[in-house]
This record gives structure tokens, C-alpha cells and sequence, in this order.
């Protein structure tokens, strides 16, 4: 069993997809850091002041604005709003949401790229694990040893989760040591506040708790591996279905996007909530974010996405061990 | 070569699989297990005062007379206001604008109460406020039913609020200077507008009776201005101003402030 899964690491490993994977997270950690400096030189020179509460200040002010213009939807209006309570709470409390350096950056880029930007470096790897071997018929060699084909298929797997781990990690590493450039290495300790649930429209605050801006870190970036754990496996078992893997990429990716859009204008559509697209954005419930849908906790997030994950794995185990292969 | 790169991608993934394990693991206990308990506390203040007393910061209150809604260049008073005092002097000048659309008296009290709104005056040079005239039209309810009780009433009740704010300005800042920039009629073409501009002028003197009381404080007319020709300087929705109108308040407000 050890042998294929170095078998399979060994493929993934010499094809340099991981390599690959690496050079574009540099690319854009380094285009969004400079974007994010350039928001920083705008703002001191707009608001004339680097202080950071006249900023959150100011944004509490510029979205009680938007609240009033009578062009938005209720549900922005209830995000909004909920968005200005939890600004409102950490300028009471003195913390500021947006420490300056790499693990504020760290940390919102993670958030930001959660949905769609790592679970299309995930796909990198998973799509083609099968399907490959299938278009260039080396899928015969494969099943001609004397192994059991779930053995040969769980390999696969592995190597796939032991690669996301590496993608993630990658993620974490990367845009912590470039951003840092800039915006200096410091802030593992800055003060975070999480916990925060809404209901109806109103913050609660009742479990909000204030950690360390490390173990938030932590527990963002595990969920970030969670998630592209679940795509990755998804992605696996389209590599299973379909021959081709430009097919089987553009069908996760349309299911990726479609999720992205979705959770822009389902909030009417309560059943929504149980496609695996709509619940990957984890970390805002750690932020305290308004859900797409109203209803959503982290909890419910989590069971619909390990549903989601144990049926592609068990649909891929079955067609895999039952198809004919010609 | 090759070797030494899976043999580091092996070690690699292995540690950062372990290690993201155990932090989903320690994320699961921590939002759903742990106690819940609010171990939130008040960080320590550490407000410096501004970098250097070179600067002038302006804060500017109210509505959306402060926000500038009809100005085409969005800047409104406040913002014609400091290009004109940037012209005159070489400090530099910060322009905090907290004003926000609709806004009535009641709800500027509210503001008050906020801590960076707090922090924000403590330091200003300079408070800039407009206010009351969501309290009088009501968005339009008022004119379409003149009732001299009725705005007797929102009067009074204006008039609490109005003080409660200048008191609490006080209490934050003793030096800066308050301008208060009083009402126009802009219903003042309609047919039976003599009603709604006494009701305005009475407004007005009230203000500026309650203002009187306090040091340091002025109010600033801006009925005169709107008084002939209101729809030149009316936006489009005949209640706000329009860059015209804005740039005739910003005048009169500059030539008032003395550093």
C-alpha cells in the first residue's frame, strides 16, 4: 500500500503540478499585496490620519449611508447593518480588525480565497488523477498488477490529501513570507474577536471571545483545509466519472462559479443551502459574517460539505471497482 | 536529487496533514464544545493625542446636508468649505465627515454616544454641524399637511435633542468652535409658503436663541441665501441644495472661520 501511494506522489511530484500550484499563489500574493498598498497610501491620504479608528470610524459612517439610499435589497440591508454592529463592537472595545502586517494579510486573503481561488489550486492535482490515466491508457498497466483496484484508487487518494495539505500549507507560507515584505513580519498576537452569531438582524454577542490573531490563523487555515479537502474529493470523483479531464475541470469549475454567484442572490431560496457550493465559505462564520442564506451556522456547513465528501467517495470506489475498462 | 524532493514532499505534507488535524479538530471543540463565556475585555486606551498640533481637523455632524445628496460632485458644504480654507491658510486640514443621510436630531444624540465618534471630537479643531431638517419636513410629511401644533411639537422636541447634542459637545471639547448651519425653505415658490417660512424663521430663531447659551458657538443663517431664486439652487429633488447651493453655504461658512 505504501509502495503505490509513493507511486502515486512520485507521479504527482515529477509532473512539478505542485511546483506549478506555487509559482501562481506567488504571483498573486504578490499582486494583491502591492493592491492592498496602494489602499493603504489611498486611505492615509483621504482620511488624513493613520489611526486606525478614524478609519473604522469613517467605514461605520460610509455604510449607515448605504443603509439609507433606497436602491438595496433587504438582505444587504440586514448584512450591512450586521456588518456596522461588529465594526461598531470592536471600536468599543479598542481591537483593531485590521492589525497591519503579514498575518492580517495572511488571514484576509484566506478568507477571500476560500471559495474559489484554492479550491482551483486544488484541482490542479485531483483533476486528472484518474482521468489521465484513462485518456493515455497507462490505466492498464495500473490495473493489470496484482492489487486490489480499491487499493490502486485509495492510493490515488491519499496522495491527493497528503498533496492539498502541501497546497494549503504552500498558501499559508507563501503570502505570510511575501506580504511580510511589505507590511513587516509582526502581529501573530493582535487580538481577534470571534464568536459572534446574528440573529434577525442583530449581532450577539454574548460568545464572542477575543483570541490571539495565531490561533485564529490556525483554526482559519484548518478550516481552509477542510474545504479544499472536500473540493479536492469532489473533484476526484469527476476524474473517476469522466473520461476527459478538460470536461471533468470545467464541470467542477461551473459548479465552483455557479456557487460564488449563487450565494450572492439565493438568500430567498432557502433550499439552496444544502448544494455543497453555497456552504464553503467556512471561515465567515469565524468572522462572523452574515450567511448566504439565513439558517446557516458552521455546523450545518460542516455536515452538508462531509456528506457531500463521503458520497463522492463512495460513488467514486464503486464506479471505479465496478467499470469495465477497454 | 529527485529522491531528496518526494522525500520533502513526503515530510512536508505529513507534518502540515497532522497539524491541520488537529487544528480542525481543536476548532470543532472550540465553537461548539467550549464554554461559552464572554472573556471579551476592554483593551487598555492608548489614544494619542494628533501626531503634531500643525494639522486642523475639521469633524463634520448631521445629515445629509453634511453628506452633500445633490451635489453632483459629491463633496457638498463641507467639502467646497476646506478647498476654501486650504486656499487661505498653508496648515493642513482634516476633514472628518460623520454626517449621514436622514439623520435626525435624535439619532445625532445617539451618535454622540459612540466611543470613536467620542475620540474623533476630543480632538477636532473645528465641529461643523447641520441638523433638523429631517426633524421639521419629514421627508415631506409636513408640508403636505401644514399644522402650526404639529411643528410646534417636533419643535420641542427638536429643541431637547439640539441641546442635549451642544451639551455633550462640550462636555468632549471646551475649544473648538461649534458653526451650526441653520435651515432655508426650499417650498418657499409654492403657492401658500408664507406658513412653512415663518414656521422655518421660528425654527431658526429658537436655534440660534438655544445656541446663544453656550460660548463658542455660532449659528450660521443659510434662509437668505435660498430666499430669491430657491430653484437655481435646488437639486433636482426641491429639497437640497445643488452644487450652486452648497458653494453659497460653503462661502458663508468660511468666511465666518477664524483659526
Amino acid at each position: 500500500m505504501i509502495n503505490l501511494v509513493h507511486n502515486e506522489m512520485l507521479k504527482i511530484v515529477r509532473r512539478k503540478k505542485l511546483v506549478y500550484v506555487a509559482l501562481i499563489i506567488a504571483v498573486l500574493v504578490s499582486l494583491f499585496t502591492y493592491a492592498q498598498f496602494k489602499e493603504i497610501e489611498r486611505r492615509i491620504e483621504r482620511v488624513g490620519s493613520i489611526d486606525w479608528r478614524t478609519t473604522l470610524q469613517q467605514q461605520i459612517i460610509d455604510t449607515q449611508n448605504r443603509l439609507t439610499s433606497s436602491g438595496i435589497s433587504e438582505e444587504w440591508k440586514g448584512q450591512l447593518s450586521l456588518r456596522i454592529q461588529q465594526q461598531q463592537y470592536y471600536l468599543d472595545h479598542n481591537v483593531n480588525p485590521m492589525e497591519p502586517g503579514a498575518p492580517t494579510f495572511t488571514r484576509t486573503f484566506a478568507e477571500n480565497s476560500i471559495t474559489l481561488f484554492l479550491p482551483l489550486m486544488v484541482m490542479v492535482i485531483a483533476a486528472d488523477l484518474v482521468s489521465s490515466e484513462r485518456s493515455a491508457g497507462t490505466i492498464k498497466l495500473l490495473l493489470t498488477r496484482p492489487v486490489k483496484r480499491w487499493k490502486i484508487l485509495l492510493s490515488k487518494y491519499v496522495a491527493l490529501i497528503l498533496s492539498v495539505s502541501i497546497i494549503i500549507f504552500m498558501y499559508g507560507f507563501l503570502s505570510y513570507m511575501i506580504s511580510g515584505i511589505v507590511f513587516g513580519y509582526q502581529g501573530w498576537s493582535a487580538p481577534i474577536l470571534t464568536g459572534f452569531t446574528s440573529e434577525a438582524g442583530e449581532l450577539i454577542t454574548s460568545s464572542a471571545q477575543m483570541i490571539p490573531q495565531w490561533q485564529y490563523l490556525f483554526m482559519e487555515f484548518s478550516l481552509v483545509w477542510f474545504v479544499a479537502v472536500i473540493v479536492g474529493t469532489i473533484t476526484f470523483m469527476l476524474s473517476v466519472l469522466i473520461r476527459s479531464t478538460p470536461v471533468g475541470m470545467g464541470v467542477m469549475l461551473a459548479a465552483l462559479i455557479s456557487g460564488a454567484i449563487l450565494s450572492n442572490m439565493v438568500s430567498s431560496w432557502e433550499t439552496a443551502k444544502y448544494f455543497f457550493m453555497i456552504n464553503l465559505d467556512l471561515t465567515a462564520y469565524l468572522a462572523g459574517n452574515a450567511p448566504p442564506i439565513e439558517g446557516m451556522t458552521l455546523g450545518f456547513s460542516l455536515v452538508v460539505l462531509t456528506i457531500s465528501g463521503l458520497v463522492a467517495i463512495l460513488i467514486s470506489f464503486i464506479v471505479f471497482i465496478k467499470q469495465d475498462v477497454y | 536529487m529527485k529522491n531528496f524532493t518526494v522525500k520533502l514532499t513526503y515530510v512536508i505534507s505529513l507534518v502540515t496533514l497532522t497539524l491541520f488535524l488537529v487544528g480542525f479538530t481543536w476548532t470543532l471543540q472550540n465553537q461548539f464544545f467550549s464554554e461559552k463565556t464572554t472573556n471579551v475585555v476592554v483593551k487598555e486606551e492608548m489614544v494619542k493625542k494628533d501626531q503634531n498640533d500643525q494639522n486642523k481637523t475639521i469633524v463634520a455632524l448631521g445629515d445629509s446636508l453634511t453628506r452633500g445628496t445633490g451635489d453632483i460632485e459629491g463633496k457638498g458644504y463641507i467639502g467646497y468649505l476646506v478647498e476654501e480654507l486650504e486656499d487661505k491658510t498653508n496648515e493642513k486640514i482634516t476633514l472628518q465627515n460623520l454626517g449621514v443621510k436622514g439623520y435626525r436630531s435624535e439619532q445625532l444624540v445617539n451618535q454622540l454616544q459612540q466611543t470613536g465618534v467620542k475620540e474623533q471630537l476630543k480632538n477636532a479643531d473645528l465641529i461643523l454641524i447641520t441638523i433638523g431638517g429631517n426633524d421639521l419636513f419629514q421627508s415631506g410629511q409636513t408640508i403636505m399637511d401644514l399644522n402650526l401644533e404639529n411643528i410646534d411639537r417636533l419643535r420641542e422636541q427638536y429643541l431637547k435633542n439640539l441641546g442635549k447634542i451642544i451639551v455633550d459637545l462640550r462636555v468632549l471639547n471646551k475649544e473648538a468652535t461649534i458653526f451650526f448651519v441653520g435651515l432655508y425653505n426650499p417650498f418657499i415658490d409654492l403657492n401658500d409658503a408664507a406658513l412653512m417660512t415663518k414656521a422655518v424663521r421660528h425654527w431658526n430663531f429658537e436655534t440660534s436663541e438655544l445656541l446663544d447659551k453656550h460660548p463658542q458657538t455660532v449659528f450660521v443663517p443659510t434662509f437668505d441665501l435660498f430666499q430669491l431664486k430657491v430653484n437655481d439652487y435646488l437639486y433636482t429633488d426641491k429639497f437640497h441644495p445643488n452644487t450652486k447651493g452648497y458653494k453659497l453655504i460653503a462661502e458663508r461658512v468660511s468666511s465666518l472661520i477664524t483659526w
